[in-house]
């Protein structure tokens, strides 16, 4: 216990300083440091529709999120998230898109049926590869990210263009309105809802069921727990497919929701500060959702920065990269060091 | 001569360190080591496994930092965990696991450790192989050097080995348990070298496992037990062999209770576990099995000798479904297993005690709680509820712990927190649950203290008497002897040789180095 | 024709020299995923600090040495900090596109991009008849690429300290074992990195261009990161693979143009990943079976007191 309390201060520790380093910055440049604060603060908090837009950007980060924290449980460092994201968002519009006169609920219940399908597919790729060959999968994530990437720009550019669509970056079509489970603020009853059940049914998996504490032996240990008959490759593809499910249903959330429509290289850093959420969330499903509303809060205020004071939004962004670089610090090692860096642990 | 024990030696010690002490989180590596090492000799350095001896050597070579204490070379101060200072005093080191990148080939590794190399810092390949022609020499010739390390002969490594540390002009050579690989000869060409060594006026420091070793080799010898020196260095000549291994070992301690053990196996003989002309592939460590027959009956001890690295891991890993059956079949409680996954198995009755504990039996940074329950993680219940109360799992877990005398402050500390002899209790109190019929033991009691050993022993002869099968594989053949109701031996992957109590010790010991073929 | 080789080597010059700079990362066993961030804090300050002096040379080595800064940096935070190298990476990128686009208006007080006349000479520009197209456009920086992997396959397979950096990757106890301080290699190979990074900046900014645009990196950055994968961690395999990017590229913008409805562009663009996806499966492939004949490396798993 002592151990996660440990955990959860240097967390805290670590982002307060990542803010004051950021403030420092700021200051030196000639902005008041306060700004940091009550920019941060209004454009997450108080301006008119500004916690809506938190809770918004939110939700994808949550659910992306839990799926790195489910891999990570087992072993397995996914940083594909944003690839099956994308992966998920282009299944549901092409299922939207291809059946426009169908049903509202049946579509847009085979929309996410499609989307976490596409997830799930361009997970369990990288995960085969990993369990099957031992390949390693932060490569194969990152690169079905760029093929992914490629895939919604196919989409948007070439079959579901929108022939009168303006500005510079391709789009798709509009889906119709009925297709659709909340206005353009992206929060509705129901999407709460989803959320809020898929982040207890993960918390279940991860904490009360005979899976979830196999996840954790895996993870600890392939070794050990294939000499305890666990079936480690099972539960790596599980647990790959689990994870890229996720990231898929996001995708199909995000088009439902506040997008409509898909524009070429939309959200282009959700995937990797999912994985920030999850390590400041320290990998527990509770954590990931406070944290999910931390980053998501940021990048609220990254949007209504311009709106509520004169600080450049990139002063968030840079915020945003210092918590990043930081989160991960082991307070601990600035102690002396017995061991040298954990690849040579082992040696030792 | 002399040995320089006390205070003020005559000649300059090689190697002097004083009050050495480490420890690795609660673990207590070495506790207040001082020892010093005259010139021109060489030195054995034995214990058990976990004694501290390749922590001693890691400081001594400046790869370990100590927690306090200090050493000396030729009379010189080294700072503490400096490995290149402690090169550059003269020391070179060979270690336990090998020490030159797989992907080198020699010459780039000679050229990676040398420490005082001539030439530019750039170079051209023909270069380097000229450069260590000379060195190249002892181990094979010229050629050898455009070799990849990974694709060299596990002697050949060694040899390179010893060359990489001579080759800085070392005046004191440490070398940890450089035999555990070598066959009988190329021992005896090591030792051989040593001595040369020693003649050209290196002090050398040994460690090594086997006391007819010590005997060949060393002139002096000390003895590590529990992180502290509990003799030495004295003279080989003074020293009785029956004082050597009682100072290895360790005073008997108090006899603690036995455990009652649950075996689901009743009434009439029968046969548990029954392997027939098994055969499997060859891993790059050992060979694989060629044509095994073996059973284990009810109520019975059956024992597998053999020279480490002649197929006990692949029976093991075949019997615990890790390893494929190329050829042949395997019945585990009267059902056909040949390739059964090892879920199916383990919950037929099977449960082992894996050869690593700390690897491959237990989970180091998971807790204790979740270690012990391993076993009720696999199989499936459909009709049970999913959800599962990780109180009622804790509670078991430490009720079964206790039960088998595992000391622990809480259910939820990680098992890396346990000592040796308290994580082979945890294993046994997961593996003995009830439902066991058959036990396959792997070197059970390798590195564990005496208590610890009698407990384990203790353990493995109720489970006989409680009725299940228990399949003993180990290096030690005073306990093989001491436990076993049949002994085989095992050589190049077959079983060579069968033998029944009374065990002659001189057969078993021919055939484990085939000298039977 | 001449166009496409005309795009291939300006499209190619700067992921070949950030991933000489992800070789040097890679070969010290550090997967650095903040080139990007390196290489656009390399192109903003060349541009800042040219606009600012005057000196393309002056700016260039500002930016080499802003970038060297921020990988000590980075090697504080993995290293003696014990931080997640990947984690730390994609924290990295995110400050260095963050904080150039923040300096952007900090500074010159605009959004968007910064212009400047003062841009790296470009040796050939007086050809521009027939296949002179293809040498015409180039920077003085891509003329100098070659030598620079050149001189990087020198220094990784040719020198005692590129033995020293393998080592440090491969097994750390042998580097060890050696007397090296693999904390300190890896500060060496990320310094190194640093100011490939800035050199990879520079070249977009104002080699190929006349401008610092925020995010003109463009995830550029990662592509170099997977071309030092593709390369199998080789200088010169890497510096191919950033050439066959390059490629990529430039048979997309024609495609483009030409061929656009049989075969969509992003198809094409996707064949390099896919490539990269399957040399990683074999590499995989071929290194643990390598590890395999190991004996006695892998016994390593556990501390022995």
């Amino acid at each position: 216990m002592t151990g996660g309390l440990q955990r959860l201060a240097s967390t805290v520790v670590l982002v307060g300083f990542s803010f004051l380093l950021t403030a420092l910055i700021l200051w030196i440049s000639g902005y008041g440091v306060g700004d940091v604060f009550s920019g941060t603060i209004q454009g997450a908090i108080t301006a008119t529709g500004a916690a809506t837009s938190t809770v918004r950007w939110a939700i994808p980060l949550l659910l992306i999120g839990l799926g790195v924290v489910i891999g990570f449980r087992a072993g397995f460092f996914n940083i594909g998230g944003q690839g099956q994201f994308y992966m998920g968002a282009c299944a549901a519009l092409v299922v939207a898109l291809g059946w426009r006169e169908g049903p509202a609920t049946l579509v847009i219940l085979c929309g996410t049926a499609a989307a976490i399908i596409a997830g799930l597919s361009w997970s369990l790729l990288p995960g085969y590869l990993r369990v099957r060959f031992g390949t390693d999968e932060v490569l194969t994530t990152l690169m079905m990210n760029f093929i992914g990437a490629l895939v919604l720009q196919y989409l948007t550019a070439g079959p579901m263009r929108n022939p009168s669509g303006t500005g510079q970056t391709a789009a798709s079509e509009r889906i119709p309105e009925a297709f659709r489970i909340t206005d353009s603020s992206g929060v509705s009853a129901t999407v709460l809802l989803l959320v809020g059940a898929v982040a207890v049914l993960v918390w279940l998996l991860l904490e009360r069921t005979r899976f979830g504490l196999t996840m954790t032996l895996v993870g600890r240990n392939p070794t050990m727990a294939r000499w305890q008959g666990i079936d480690v490759r099972r539960v790596g593809l599980v647990t790959f497919g689990l994870s890229g499910a996720l990231a898929g249903l996001a995708g199909a959330v995000e088009l439902h929701g506040p997008g409509a429509r898909l524009v070429t290289g939309f959200s282009p850093e959700v995937g990797f500060t999912a994985v920030v959420v999850a390590l400041v969330g320290l990998l527990s499903v509770w954590g990931t959702v406070v944290a999910a509303i931390f980053f998501g809060g940021l990048q609220s205020a990254i949007l209504f920065l311009p709106i509520v004071t004169d600080l450049p939004p990139p002063a968030l962004v840079l915020l945003h990269g210092m918590v990043a670089f930081l989160v991960t610090v082991k307070l601990r090692a600035v102690r002396r060091r017995r061991t040298g860096s954990a690849s040579e642990a082992v040696t030792s | 001569m002399t040995v320089p024990s006390g205070p003020a030696p005559a000649a300059v010690p090689a190697v002097r360190c004083r009050s050495l002490g480490v420890s690795f989180g609660a673990v207590r590596a070495l506790h207040d080591v001082s020892l010093d090492l005259a010139p021109g000799r060489i030195h054995a350095l034995v214990g058990q496994n976990g004694a501290g001896k390749t922590t001693l050597v890691k400081v001594l070579g400046g790869l370990q930092a100590p927690d306090s204490g200090e050493v000396h070379i030729a009379g010189r101060k080294l700072p503490s965990g400096d490995a290149r200072a402690a090169r550059a005093a003269g020391l070179a080191m060979v270690h336990q696991h090998f020490s030159l990148p797989p992907s080198f080939t020699v010459a780039e590794a000679l050229e990676l450790t040398a420490f005082r190399p001539g030439g530019r810092s750039v170079y051209r390949r023909a270069e380097l192989r000229r450069r260590w022609r000379t060195a190249a020499a002892e181990i094979g010739g010229e050629a050898v050097l455009s070799t990849r390390i990974r694709d060299l002969p596990v002697e050949t490594r060694q040899s390179l080995e010893i060359v990489r540390a001579l080759a800085t002009d070392a005046r004191v050579v440490i070398l940890d348990e450089p035999t555990a690989l070598l066959t009988p000869t190329a021992i005896d060409t090591l030792f051989e070298r040593l001595r040369r060594l020693r003649d050209d006026g290196v002090t050398v420091l040994v460690v090594l496992h086997k006391l007819r070793e010590v005997a060949a080799a060393a002139d002096t010898v000390s003895v590590l037990r529990d992180g502290e020196l509990v003799l030495g260095p004295s003279e080989m000549s003074e020293l009785s062999q029956g004082q050597l291994s009682d100072a290895i070992v360790g005073p008997a301690s108090g006899a603690d209770r036995a455990v009652g053990v649950e075996a689901a196996a009743n009434g009439e003989r029968q046969t548990l576990l029954e392997l027939v002309r098994v055969s499997s592939r060859e891993s790059a460590f050992e060979p694989g099995l060629r044509r095994i027959d073996l059973s284990v009956d009810t109520s019975e001890i059956v024992g597998i000798a053999g020279v480490e690295g002649n197929g006990q891991r692949s029976l093991v890993s075949v019997i615990a479904g890790l390893d494929a059956v190329v050829e042949g079949s395997m019945v585990l409680g009267g059902t056909e297993m040949t390739s059964a996954p090892s879920a199916r198995r383990r919950l037929r009755g099977l449960r082992l005690v894996p050869f690593d504990r700390n690897s491959e039996g237990i989970s180091r940074r998971a807790p204790v709680w979740l270690n012990q329950s391993a076993l009720r993680l696999i199989g499936r219940h459909p009709r049970r509820f999913p959800l599962i109360s990780l109180r009622q799992y804790k509670r078991q877990a430490a009720e079964a712990m206790d039960h088998w005398q595992v000391r622990y402050d809480s259910v939820t500390q990680p098992a890396e927190s346990l000592s040796g002899g308290n994580v082979q209790r945890l294993i046994l109190s997961r593996e003995m649950a009830p439902g066991l019929e058959v036990l396959v033991a792997a070197q059970p009691t390798r590195g564990l203290d005496f208590a610890a050993t009698n407990f384990v022993r203790r353990s493995l002869r109720g489970l006989r008497d409680a009725g299940a099968g228990v399949l003993l594989v180990s290096s030690d053949l005073d306990e093989l002897f001491e436990l076993s109701d049949r002994l085989l031996v095992m050589y190049g992957g077959s079983i060579v040789a069968r033998f029944e109590a009374p065990y002659d010790r001189r057969a078993v010991g021919d055939a484990m180095t085939g000298a039977l073929r | 024709m001449e166009q496409i080789l005309a795009t291939t080597f300006r499209s190619a010059a700067p992921l070949v020299l950030v991933a000489t700079a992800g070789v040097f990362a890679f070969r010290a066993g550090i997967f650095h995923l903040g080139l990007e961030g390196l290489m656009i804090t390399g192109a903003f300050t060349t541009v800042a600090v040219a606009e600012t002096t005057g000196s393309v040379t002056l700016g260039i080595l500002a930016a080499i040495g802003v970038c060297m800064a921020l990988s000590a940096l980075y090697w504080w935070v993995i290293g003696p900090l014990g931080a997640n190298v990947i984690i730390a990476g994609l924290g990295l990128t995110s400050i260095g596109l963050g904080g150039t686009a923040f300096a952007l208006g900090a500074i010159y007080d605009r959004r968007g991009s910064l212009f400047t006349d003062v841009v790296l000479p470009r040796p050939l520009s007086g050809i521009t008849s027939g296949p002179g197209v293809i040498v015409s456009e180039h920077s003085i920086l891509v003329w100098l690429t070659p030598l620079i992997v050149l001189a990087a396959w020198i220094v990784l397979r040719r020198s005692r300290f590129g033995l020293r950096l393998a080592a440090v990757g491969e097994y750390p106890f042998a580097a060890r074992t050696a007397g090296v301080s693999p904390s300190i290699m890896r500060l060496q190979a990320l310094l190194i990195a640093g100011a490939l990074c800035a050199l990879g900046g520079a070249e977009l900014s104002v080699g190929a261009l006349h401008n610092f645009t925020e995010n003109m990196t463009n995830g550029r950055g990662f592509i170099a990161f997977v071309a030092v994968i593709f390369g199998a961690w080789h200088p010169i395999g890497a510096a191919l693979a950033g050439l066959f990017f390059g490629l990529a590229d430039a048979i997309g913008i024609q495609s483009q143009i030409n061929i656009t409805e049989r075969v969509p562009r992003e198809f094409v663009l996707m064949i390099p990943f896919v490539l990269t996806v399957v040399a990683v499966w074999l590499g995989g492939l071929w290194r643990r079976r390598s590890l395999e004949a190991e004996a006695g490396y892998a016994e390593l798993k556990e501390p022995d007191f």
